[in-house]
């Protein structure tokens, strides 16, 4: 049987597949839709970069590329013994530019985020009170409809921001792609792991 | 709450079972016991409740159901049986002579998100091995584990073996505080070089160990990474001392022939609280999670008044059961159809039933003896 890894459709897609290229491991070419695609030695799953993780933590992909921002969010216990260097961005907090933001201990703090998890940890454990407004999507525009005092969100080069009138206040963690794999597919398909992650690292110098 | 929503609904976190499913979970639970009561361990079957304190180590606490008694002690469901029979091993058993080969099966409850294959409610199959030589009961209780493992008909598992003495020993010493060492274990857990780093960053640690630590991360695999932490860690005699023992007892069970089922993962430094020593975890293809585990801990004994060194593990039958179906290893139990009797007379009709019975036949009485 072949091992399974899982990539994300999103924005790591395009540095993972040049990462297998010069790796010279297998790769889709251009499958189009399919979401599970054999290829080579090795079967890919294409899903969303949030749940990459997931698939890995519960075994049914044996590896997987992810964000460090989506590792912090989801909290998947898996291993990352590869940091893929690609992918680079930074997860921080975002407020309205010029409102001298400074979060009121005597009041709580509203933040719109895709990342509630990582969010709520970022405040709580300064002893701010906070409440975190889940969203999927579009989360500059909250501050300015009054959804939200500030945001967590990723940033690479700070536009989308600037377009929406926020300003960068802090960072909370800083994020590349990482390789991920499963606990017991490290043991239990010891070989077939480890010359993955020897083919990648060997790519990355 | 709408009533009809509670007949239908059940909480998460808890299962039922019934027929074939609960047939096949006796049946692997019988071939456990089987193997536990084949190297002469005796059953022990402790109570359900406890005094919370019992359970108060710092991994266990906060996943305790507790409630408070009658009498207004605070009680708590066991949400491990380690610690329990670690307690009765040091109260009412008190006069056995040690070793006590001490063996369990049944539910534990823990307040557990439902994730990756974990409930609130495990059944637990595992035996304590407590005093004696501790190489030899390290090296027994791995060759048990191994043969429950090949008695259900589990392909390809491994056993991983690890040693809180070589994290542990490392950083000993080193003045890390709390947090710092939290953020440290839980990086080398996740076998992240480059997470390792950041998180010693400005810490006042020698280079040697801060190399060392960040190479913990990939001494995992085959056996010949105990070489290699041989080598690695012979500056720090703590660390040098776990590795040895690791050694010891992985080749007894290479003379043994179990060679093909063990691997090594020094940085497996997480688990329960209590173990002091060798810690391992059965893995094996097809299941993303471990089917079980155990470890040596050789200071539970005395929070109860009898110091003792001991070595346990134990199997999950939900994660086995899941393990045997995934695998396609799951036994075919239907037992033989059951013989109809139907009688026109009911006294006449039970008196068949009985007879067939006696001869050992499976039966289905009639309803009422009509056809």
């Amino acid at each position: 049987m072949s091992l399974t890894v899982a990539l994300s459709k999103g924005k790591l897609l395009a540095g993972s597949e040049a990462l297998f290229r010069r790796a010279g491991l297998p790769f889709p070419d251009g499958e189009g839709r399919k979401l599970v695609v054999p290829s080579g030695d090795l079967r890919f799953l294409f899903v969303k970069d949030m749940d990459v993780p997931t698939y890995v933590e519960y075994g049914v992909a044996d590896c997987g590329i992810a964000g460090r921002d989506v590792l912090l969010e989801t909290g998947a216990d898996v291993l990352e013994p590869l940091d893929l260097g690609f992918g680079r961005c930074r997860l921080v907090v975002a407020s309205p530019a010029g409102s001298g933001f400074a979060p009121d201990r005597s009041a709580t703090t509203r933040v719109a985020s895709k990342y509630a998890r990582v969010a709520a940890a970022h405040f709580l454990g300064r002893g701010l009170a906070v409440e975190v407004v889940k969203l999927a999507g579009s989360v500059e525009i909250a501050p300015g409809l009054g959804l939200a005092d500030c945001i967590v969100d990723v940033v690479e080069t700070g536009r989308t921001l600037a377009e929406n009138g926020l300003e960068v206040q802090e960072t909370v963690a800083e994020s590349s792609a990482c390789l991920v794999v499963n606990r017991a597919s490290f043991h239990a398909r010891r070989e077939e792991v480890r010359r993955l992650v020897e083919a990648l690292r060997g790519a990355l110098r | 709450m709408n009533g009809t929503h509670r007949l239908a609904q059940i909480p998460p976190g808890v299962q039922c079972f019934v027929g074939e499913e609960a047939r096949r979970r006796r049946l692997v639970e019988e071939a456990v016991v089987s193997v536990f009561e084949g190297w002469d361990y005796e059953e022990i079957i402790p109570p359900l409740f406890d005094y919370a304190d019992v359970f108060s180590g710092e991994a266990l606490a906060p996943k305790t159901y507790s409630f408070v008694g009658r009498d207004g002690n605070v009680l708590a469901l066991r949400p491990d049986f380690t610690s329990l029979v670690a307690k009765i091993a040091a109260g009412r058993l008190r006069d056995r002579p040690a070793p006590m080969r001490l063996f369990y099966s049944g539910e534990v409850v823990r307040y557990e998100p439902v994730k990756a294959g974990r409930q609130s409610e495990l059944h637990q199959m595992g035996l304590e091995h407590l005093g004696g030589d501790a190489r030899a009961a390290d090296a027994e209780v791995l060759a048990i584990a191994a043969e429950c493992l090949d008695r259900l008909g589990a392909r390809g598992f491994v056993l991983a073996l690890g040693h809180v003495g070589v994290f542990g020993g490392l950083v000993a010493g080193t003045g890390l505080d709390a947090e710092r060492l939290e953020a440290l274990r839980e990086r080398v857990e996740s076998k992240d070089p480059e997470g390792v780093r950041q998180a010693l960053e400005g810490a006042a640690v020698p280079a040697a160990t801060t190399v060392a630590l960040e190479r913990l991360t990939a001494m995992a695999g085959g056996l010949e990474a105990l070489d290699e932490a041989a080598r690695a860690f012979d500056f720090c005699a703590p660390a040098a001392a776990a590795v040895a023992e690791l050694r010891a007892v992985a080749s007894a069970l290479r003379a043994a022939g179990l060679a093909d089922r063990l691997a090594v993962d020094l940085g497996e430094v997480r688990g329960l609280d209590y173990y002091t020593g060798l810690v391992f975890r059965a893995f094996a293809p097809g299941l993303g999670f471990e089917v079980g585990g155990g470890g040596r801990y050789d200071t539970l004994l005395a929070r109860f008044g009898r110091p003792l060194p001991a070595v346990g593990f134990m199997l999950g039958l939900d994660r086995v059961a899941l393990l045997l179906e995934r695998q396609g290893a799951t036994s075919k139990s239907a037992p033989a159809p059951a013989l109809a009797i139907h009688g026109g007379e009911l006294g006449a009709a039970l008196a068949e039933a009985r007879r067939k019975r006696a001869d050992g036949a499976r039966v289905r009485f009639g309803n009422g003896g009509a056809r």
